[in-house]
């Protein structure tokens, strides 16, 4: 019984902290899925293109970036840049961790959104191009008036799973001194030693941060009629 | 109005046309049948330049489209194509299907294309089913809204690709009703199709393909019940 209290104890003293915490984290999310987007975006139909001037880079940047480790990018990203430009300029070079966080956490999800994107556009049916090809629509008029409207409805879902990684794997910022939520609860923990409450609350807090993402994604599915697909 | 001259056309290593020299006159109905793999869509599709000739000229009013030069969207434009599995737009409207290509390419105003496409669905006896979606429509009805969507664009040349092969058999007829209209209004057409009905009421010739070459050509009645190719002679009987 007085376990019990002590972890209660623990929980709500903890609380303020992963709150703030929390906004930290939703924040590096937030930019990060909006800046993956417009990367993914780009990289998808780079990696679409016939030329290779756009092909090649953007194969290279998803290879790279969904062959390594999120872990192993946000140490080479955060430490070895700077080091490298220190190294190089002899000036000393620092990126500050939140920043640093959302370039990486964008960078890597970009790489992910982009087979999602791509994959998206591919299922839509041939025909569909074809028959705006046949109808003398450009390439560039088929694609936003006949491909893209259908490709979005079959890129939502998956992406919001991506989104919903990305939340989670922001955790792992907590490396380089991002005061996001599991970073704040480690803190608390190396000074109370109070292992149990605290990460279950920290888990508590991210399940409910990635149901609120699922709500709002349900949300949007529903207003674009994802599931009413029609062929 | 159509020349083709030698036209080769390879995927890869197999050669699926081999040599197809051809002239179709304005106002003419041509029907091209055969078996499948014989290359007959593929001609088709290469007269729209869907497909890209391996060698060969085809002319479409004396312009040479096979120039690699010539903008392939001006000729598409003159040249409407029905797909045999329709190719609708899933995500508009019937009336939107047929408005689209003419906003877009013809750069008519909203109003005008939407009027263009109201007359063409009634000319499709489909004015009912302006706002109706393609998943509401029956095979039959998607194909004829696919029809008026080719001819909003005002195409001197249409171009059916086997346009009832995937149709319930008593959905058939409707389809071909459109296209007999539109070949009675001297529309030039080429059709891939094996309705013989439609071939020896509207068709002006009939051309049988075999691997990649016109084995034979004549009138309907002559391919029909005259073959004098053996190839053409025991396609026919498999089909009649």
């Amino acid at each position: 019984m007085s376990l019990l209290v002590s972890y209660l104890e623990h929980a709500v003293a903890v609380f303020p902290s992963l709150l703030r915490g929390a906004v930290i984290t939703v924040e590096v999310t937030t930019f990060s899925i909006f800046f993956g987007l417009i990367l993914g975006t780009i990289a998808a139909f780079g990696k679409l293109s016939k030329r290779n001037v756009f092909k090649l880079p953007s194969i290279v940047y998803i290879d790279f970036i969904r062959g390594t480790p999120l872990f192993v990018q946000i140490l080479l990203f955060y430490y070895g840049i700077p080091g490298l430009v220190t190294a190089a300029t002899g000036e000393v070079f620092r990126i500050d961790p939140i920043i640093a966080g959302i370039v990486v956490c964008s960078i890597n999800s970009g790489a992910y959104n982009a087979e999602i994107v791509r994959a998206g556009i591919k299922s839509v049916d041939r025909g569909q191009m074809e028959a705006a090809r046949s109808l003398g629509m450009t390439d560039r008029q088929a694609m936003k008036d006949v491909i893209m409207p259908q490709a979005v409805k079959l890129i939502i879902p998956p992406l919001g799973n991506e989104f919903i990684a990305l939340l989670k794997d922001s955790s792992l910022l907590a490396i380089i001194s991002v005061h996001e939520l599991s970073k704040n609860g480690m803190l608390y923990v190396s000074k109370t030693f109070a292992a149990f409450p605290t990460y279950i609350s920290v888990a508590l807090v991210y399940l409910a941060l990635t149901m609120g993402i699922s709500r709002i994604l349900a949300y949007v599915e529903r207003r674009l009629g994802v599931s009413d697909r029609s062929e | 109005m159509i020349e083709v001259n030698n036209l080769h056309k390879h995927f890869g290593k197999l050669e699926v046309l081999k040599g197809i020299s051809e002239k179709v006159d304005e106002r003419e109905v041509v029907c091209v049948i055969g078996p499948s793999g014989s290359g007959k869509s593929t001609f088709l599709r290469c007269l729209n330049l869907l497909e890209t000739p391996t060698a060969g000229e085809i002319r479409i009013e004396g312009e040479l489209v096979t120039d690699p030069r010539v903008d392939i969207n001006k000729i598409r434009e003159e040249v409407g194509m029905v797909f045999q599995r329709f190719n609708l737009f899933p995500h508009m409207t019937a009336l939107k299907n047929v408005a689209l290509a003419p906003m877009r390419v013809r750069g008519l105003s909203e109003k005008e294309a939407y009027d263009r496409a109201h007359d063409l669905l009634k000319k499709v006896g489909l004015e009912d089913k302006a706002d109706v979606y393609p998943s509401s429509l029956s095979g039959g009805q998607q194909q004829r809204v696919a029809i008026a969507r080719a001819l909003a664009m005002r195409p001197k040349i249409m171009l059916f690709d086997e346009p009832t092969s995937a149709l319930d058999p008593e959905m058939v007829g409707e389809v071909l009703n459109v296209m007999k209209d539109l070949a009675k209004e001297g529309m030039t057409m080429i059709v891939v199709t094996h309705e013989m009905g439609f071939a020896r009421e509207v068709g002006d010739r009939v051309l049988f393909m075999d691997e990649g070459v016109i084995v034979e050509k004549g009138t309907p009645d002559e391919i029909f019940f005259n073959a004098q190719n053996e190839r053409t002679k025991s396609f026919l009987s498999k089909i009649l």
